[in-house]
Formats: structure tokens, C-alpha cells, sequence
């Protein structure tokens, strides 16, 4: 994504904004962990520590999307955690980059049992 | 409020507490209690919400999330308080709407595993209940931000623990509910965010609210009242002017200190039969109290207050002279023109106050305050428009550095935003001439953008710094005259580089050149520059208008 002023251009990697998304979603009550896409990733990135574990990001047609695959505490509602965790992601890159987000997707892509009622 | 809440008449509070346990009806009434008491504060812990994202929507989710536990409980007769704890989980579960109210179901969820298939709880089964409460809540997430409502659960909990093995009833829930208080009032202290915006913790107050509740029924305290004392510091007596009612004409402010403890329902019962617009706050168990009252009885609050304790200081204001005053101010103020639902709405940025007016009196709805050196960031763009009660809005940049963030504003707001890409204030200027707020947006927008190109703009500034552009040479401190955005001509002193600037315009076809002189240039020099331009073009209308704006001694407008 760039962003042009008087001085030159700026330039915003996807990985700038999948690190932002990343600690947002990590913060946001009710996920427990993101999940890497496909397994040949995920072992990658499990390797790595990479800190855009989980985040998709594209800019395609003038506008950012970001695709979350997470990991929710079982026993809560997964309805209301993954609108407010795309909420809370939409909202801190928006603040941090001051552009607009397009799109939030968010994928469920387990839960994790901590207690079984 | 209340209305749709009835108690069972046989049970008052105060008989819960005399019992050492709790059965399932009883924790059902008190379920009961804080939900109706959370209802009664609602809009205070809206209005707190700003983290983590501030949508002012904590107090309703809480509230909707504590409908749904009780709906489930609501017609049970279960005595089993373990089976009614997880019957309230569940109903919480399900209804769980946004973040507060899925941690609320979380600490239920604790709570009910807590108490598993427990007939009754006793004072200490209550404090393991809340020590699983918080470590259930605490599960749910990877990364606790503290200063919010895990905090709050968490300074309960171990509050509730040092009760362990004391042998304690359940009135250690009046301990909780002091330090459920004390951890909202610190949650700013944990999370900057909170400190900056000079709130508390929206969802935190919220979960102490449903405690108070509870803790209120149980002393035998009303639940309906909105008879609540804010911390002194948050009371805001300065926006009390516009509620005024006729016949309310003395503002009365009276500081003291109780000599007994203040009975605050009897307190605002007997001042709302004295006036209106009451406000109790509190500090260091001083007391401040405001109200509206009609002349003759100005002193009555100050009498009624003297019988309560030791009256430190006492403010009376005619509020009917203080709005004249105000009246005065608002003459110097900007009118804007008052949008109707659904009209179109036009903002304009605008870099001077003799700018905005006339933009004002064009018909603009609001202006940003703006332009060069000063670009206003998307999100004051936002706020200028999110307010109105309209979702067609126009946006008039006036300057190319703003013309991206506005398109950035239009981008981000759920209404439908046409941006008119104005370089400059008389291009903006000309487009709002063809302002019809009841037109459609689109045929407007284009409309607009064709009166773009029928004015020449002229500027006049000094330069900062030694430069050569477009052949033209400049030295630093000279006067530089720019037709467009681009730079004609520049000269030692104003007037010439005005006519200078005037002879490269295309003069020939248009009939009137506007002058708008900025901060830095006084009316007589500018009465002077318009007699000597009279002169040399004769045939052209001249006027002139204060601009206020700063950098630009002229704006010039040639239509």
C-alpha cells in the first residue's frame, strides 16, 4: 500500500500490517491463538516465531483486506468474539495506519479446550 | 425503569442477608437486582466505553447479556443454586454480546463450576466461586490487557480470599463491592488509554455496577434511582447552560460537608422538590451540589443544605443574565445553516475565520478549520460530518494536501461522501454557489466539479526560501504571487506582485476580481491595493472580504 505527500511516497508492507492485526487479534478477549493457514506454514512459521502468524493481508482494488484464522476458548460465544475481534482489528490498523480497512474476514479454526463443563 | 421488574413481595433484601446461605431463588433475586440496577446506569457505562474500540456499546452489551442469564432463570423454581448458577451460565452464553459481555459469561461460567451441584453457598464457597470466576475469565484470552474488567475480577477474587477460613456469611459482599469500586477507580492507572480519555473502565464499572446491585437489594436500598454521586472532579457544571427550563432562573452551587451520612435518595428527593438540573458530587466526603431553582426560593437550597451539615461554599448565578452573555458570544459565532434529514450537507475546509463565515453564509453545514502547513487528519474530517443528521455529504478540500485525506474520510464512514477535489478556497467558493441541498448527490457533485473550472485563483505569500521555479526567480522575504498553484511572478513588495499576478490571469473574460486578505495584511493596505486595481481595469467588479487566514496576505477569486 503507498501513500503519496509532498515529501515522496510512503510505502506500507503486508507484513507491517499483518504484524498490527496480529498483536490486535492476540489481545482481543476470547482468542487464544492464531492458526496458520496450511500446515507447510504453519510448521514454517511455528519455526520462525513469525509475528504475522495467522494474518492475511491484500490490497487488492484500493482497499485493505485482512483474512484472521484464530483459535477461540471453548465455552464462550463464537459469534460475539470473532465480530469483536474483527472489530478491535479493524479499528487498531486503521488508527495505526490512518486508512481505511475494507474488510475484515475472520476464520474459526478450532477451539481450545482449557475446561469441560 | 423497573417497571417490567417485580420483586416477589414476600422477599425484602434484607432478608437474604440475615440466612448464612444462598439458595437458587435467592441468587435469582439477586441476579434480578443487578441486572436492574445495571439498566438504571446503563448510559453512564455507554458513555465511558472507549476501549478497545470506542463505539460507546459496553453498558447495552452488558445489559443485553444479563437479560438474556436472567431470561433464563426467570421462571424457574429450582432451590439447587449450583443447577440455577449454570442455568444463568448458559442464558449468558447465549446472549453474550460483544467483548464485555462475553467475559460476563465467562465469570458466570466460573462461577457456576464453581459451585457445581451445590444445594446452597455459604460465604465460603462465594469467595472459591469468585477465585474460579476469574481464573475461567482469565483463560479466555492469550494476552490479558489489565486496567479493564479481568482486572476488576481479578482485585475481587483476591479481596474475597483473605475472608478465607474467617468463617465468614455472605456479607463479605459488602467488601467486594468496595474493592470492586476502588479497582475501577485504578483501572486508568493500568491502561493509558483510559487516563487520556479521563474515564474508567467501561466494562470494570459495569461489573461493579451488578455487585452494587446485588449489594443495594440486600441492604434494602432502591434500585431505580439514577440518584448517583460522581467523583467531583467529573462534574461538568459548564454545559449545564443550555438546559435551562423557564422559571428555573438561579443557579445555585453549594459545597459542604455532611455531618452524618448523607441519605442520598432523601437528599435528591427533597431538592427535586425545590428545582431541577440536580448534580451531587463527591470527594474527600466533601459534597457539591448544583441546582436550578426559580428566584424566590434561590436561598432555599442553601438553607435545606445548612441543616445537613457545614456548608463550606455557596455560588448563586441569575442564569437569565448568563444567557444574554451567551447569547452576545454566539452573535460572533458562526451560523451555520441547519441541515433537515436526508438533505445534502457540504463541508468545507477552510483556513481563516473570515473564510469560514463566508462559507457559512453560502450555506456550508460545518467547516474543518485548515489548509496550508495546517491539513486536518481524516478522522477530524469524519467528526465533522458524523454528527449530522443527514448521510449525503459533500466535502469541499480546498487545498490539494487535504483532497487525499477527505477521500480517505469518504472512504471511511458508512454515509455516502462525494468529494469535490477544490484546490483552493475560491475554487471551493464558486462550487458551493451551485449548492441545492435537496438535490441528488451525484447530479450535484458533478455539477460542483464543473464550477471548479470557472475560476482563476490567485495567492500571495511571502517565501521561505531562496528558490527558482518556472523561471521565475525568488529570493527569500519576497513576495511571490501564484496563479493556480503555480508560481508567476514575484516582487519586493504586495501590490506589485498583485498586478503582476493579475496581468498573467486571464482578466479579459472574466468581470469581477474577489480579494480576500488574510491575518497578516490590515484593511487599509488592502483598501489601498483595490484603489489602484480599480484603475487599472476599470471594467472589472471589485471586492472585498476579511479571509483570516494565515501565510496569505490575498486570496484571489477571478470569475
Amino acid at each position: 500500500m503507498n501513500d503519496s505527500n509532498q515529501m515522496g511516497n510512503i510505502f506500507i508492507s503486508h507484513r507491517a500490517i499483518a504484524s498490527i492485526a496480529h498483536q490486535a487479534a492476540l489481545g482481543s478477549y476470547g482468542v487464544v491463538g492464531l492458526a496458520a493457514k496450511s500446515l507447510v506454514e504453519g510448521f514454517a512459521q511455528v519455526l520462525v516465531k513469525d509475528p504475522t502468524l495467522g494474518v492475511e493481508v491484500d490490497f487488492a482494488n484500493d482497499g485493505i483486506t485482512i483474512d484472521l484464522f484464530i483459535v477461540i476458548e471453548y465455552g464462550t460465544r463464537i459469534k460475539s468474539v470473532a465480530s469483536s475481534v474483527a472489530d478491535t482489528v479493524r479499528y487498531q490498523v486503521e488508527k495505526t495506519l490512518g486508512l481505511p480497512v475494507k474488510s475484515v474476514n475472520v476464520h474459526v479454526r478450532g477451539l481450545r479446550i482449557s475446561n469441560l463443563d | 425503569m423497573g417497571a417490567d421488574v417485580q420483586f416477589p413481595a414476600m422477599t425484602d433484601g434484607r432478608e437474604i442477608i440475615k440466612k448464612s446461605t444462598l439458595d437458587g431463588q435467592g441468587l435469582k433475586i439477586l441476579v434480578e437486582a443487578g441486572l436492574t440496577w445495571l439498566k438504571a446506569n446503563q448510559q453512564l457505562v455507554n458513555s465511558l466505553n472507549v476501549f478497545p474500540v470506542p463505539d460507546g456499546d459496553t453498558g447495552t452489551n452488558m445489559v443485553l447479556t444479563m437479560q438474556a442469564a436472567y431470561g433464563e432463570i426467570v421462571q424457574s423454581t429450582e432451590s439447587n443454586i449450583g443447577k440455577m448458577a449454570h442455568a444463568i451460565a448458559h442464558g449468558a452464553l447465549m446472549g453474550a454480546r460483544g467483548n464485555s459481555g462475553v467475559i460476563l459469561s465467562q465469570l458466570w461460567r466460573g462461577f457456576a463450576r464453581a459451585l457445581d451441584n451445590l444445594p446452597e453457598m455459604n460465604g465460603e464457597t462465594l469467595i472459591n466461586a469468585l477465585t474460579e470466576c476469574k481464573n475461567t475469565a482469565y483463560k479466555g484470552v492469550v494476552r490479558p490487557v489489565e486496567g479493564t474488567i479481568l482486572t476488576v475480577a481479578k482485585d475481587v477474587a483476591a479481596a474475597a480470599d483473605k475472608f478465607r477460613g474467617k468463617d465468614v456469611t455472605l456479607d463479605v459482599l459488602e467488601a467486594i463491592v468496595v474493592e470492586a469500586e476502588r479497582s475501577v477507580e485504578n483501572t486508568p492507572n493500568l491502561l493509558p488509554i483510559l487516563k487520556q480519555a479521563g474515564v474508567v473502565d467501561s466494562g470494570g464499572k459495569g461489573l461493579f455496577i451488578i455487585l452494587e446491585g446485588m449489594l443495594r437489594f440486600i441492604k434494602g436500598m432502591p434500585l431505580e434511582t439514577t440518584a448517583v454521586v460522581q467523583p467531583l472532579s467529573q462534574m461538568e457544571l459548564d454545559g449545564a447552560m443550555e438546559e435551562v427550563e423557564p422559571g428555573q432562573d438561579y443557579e445555585v452551587v453549594v459545597d459542604f460537608r455532611p455531618n452524618n451520612n448523607l441519605d442520598l435518595e432523601k437528599f435528591y428527593s427533597d431538592l427535586s422538590d425545590m428545582g431541577t438540573s440536580i448534580q451531587v458530587g463527591e470527594g474527600d466526603g466533601m459534597y457539591r451540589m448544583h441546582i436550578h431553582v426559580p428566584t424566590d426560593k434561590r436561598y432555599e437550597p442553601i438553607e435545606y443544605t445548612m441543616g445537613l451539615g457545614t456548608v463550606t461554599k455557596v455560588a448563586i448565578e441569575n442564569l437569565l443574565a448568563q444567557m444574554e452573555d451567551q447569547k452576545g458570544k454566539s452573535d460572533e459565532k458562526i451560523n451555520f445553516t441547519p441541515i433537515e434529514a436526508g438533505q445534502i450537507a457540504v463541508i468545507a475546509v477552510s483556513p481563516g475565520m473570515g473564510l469560514s463565515r463566508i462559507f457559512a453564509s453560502l450555506g456550508v453545514a460545518a467547516v474543518v478549520e485548515g489548509g496550508q502547513t495546517m491539513n486536518p487528519s481524516t478522522e477530524e474530517i469524519i467528526h465533522s460530518f458524523e454528527n449530522l443528521p443527514t448521510d449525503r455529504v459533500i466535502l469541499l478540500p480546498n487545498n490539494k494536501n487535504i483532497i487525499l485525506a477527505a477521500q480517505n474520510a469518504a472512504q471511511m464512514t458508512v454515509k455516502k461522501v462525494a468529494v469535490i477535489p477544490t484546490k483552493t478556497v475560491p475554487q471551493g467558493l464558486n462550487a458551493m454557489l451551485r449548492h441545492d441541498p435537496d438535490g441528488d448527490l451525484a447530479e450535484l457533485a458533478s455539477e460542483m466539479e464543473s464550477a471548479i473550472s470557472e475560476v482563476e485563483t490567485g495567492e500571495i505569500t511571502t517565501a521561505t526560501r531562496s528558490v527558482e521555479i518556472n523561471g521565475v526567480d525568488v529570493q527569500q522575504g519576497e513576495v511571490i504571487a501564484l496563479l493556480n498553484g503555480a508560481l508567476v511572478a514575484s516582487a519586493k513588495d504586495i501590490q506589485s506582485a498583485c498586478m503582476e499576478l493579475l496581468k498573467k490571469a486571464d482578466t479579459a473574460d472574466r468581470e469581477r476580481i474577489t480579494l480576500f486578505y488574510g491575518e497578516n495584511y490590515s484593511r487599509q493596505e488592502v483598501n489601498k491595493l483595490s484603489d489602484e486595481i480599480r484603475k487599472v481595469y476599470p471594467r472589472h467588479e471589485i471586492e472585498l472580504h476579511e479571509g483570516g487566514q494565515p501565510h496569505y496576505q490575498l486570496i484571489l477569486s477571478i470569475e
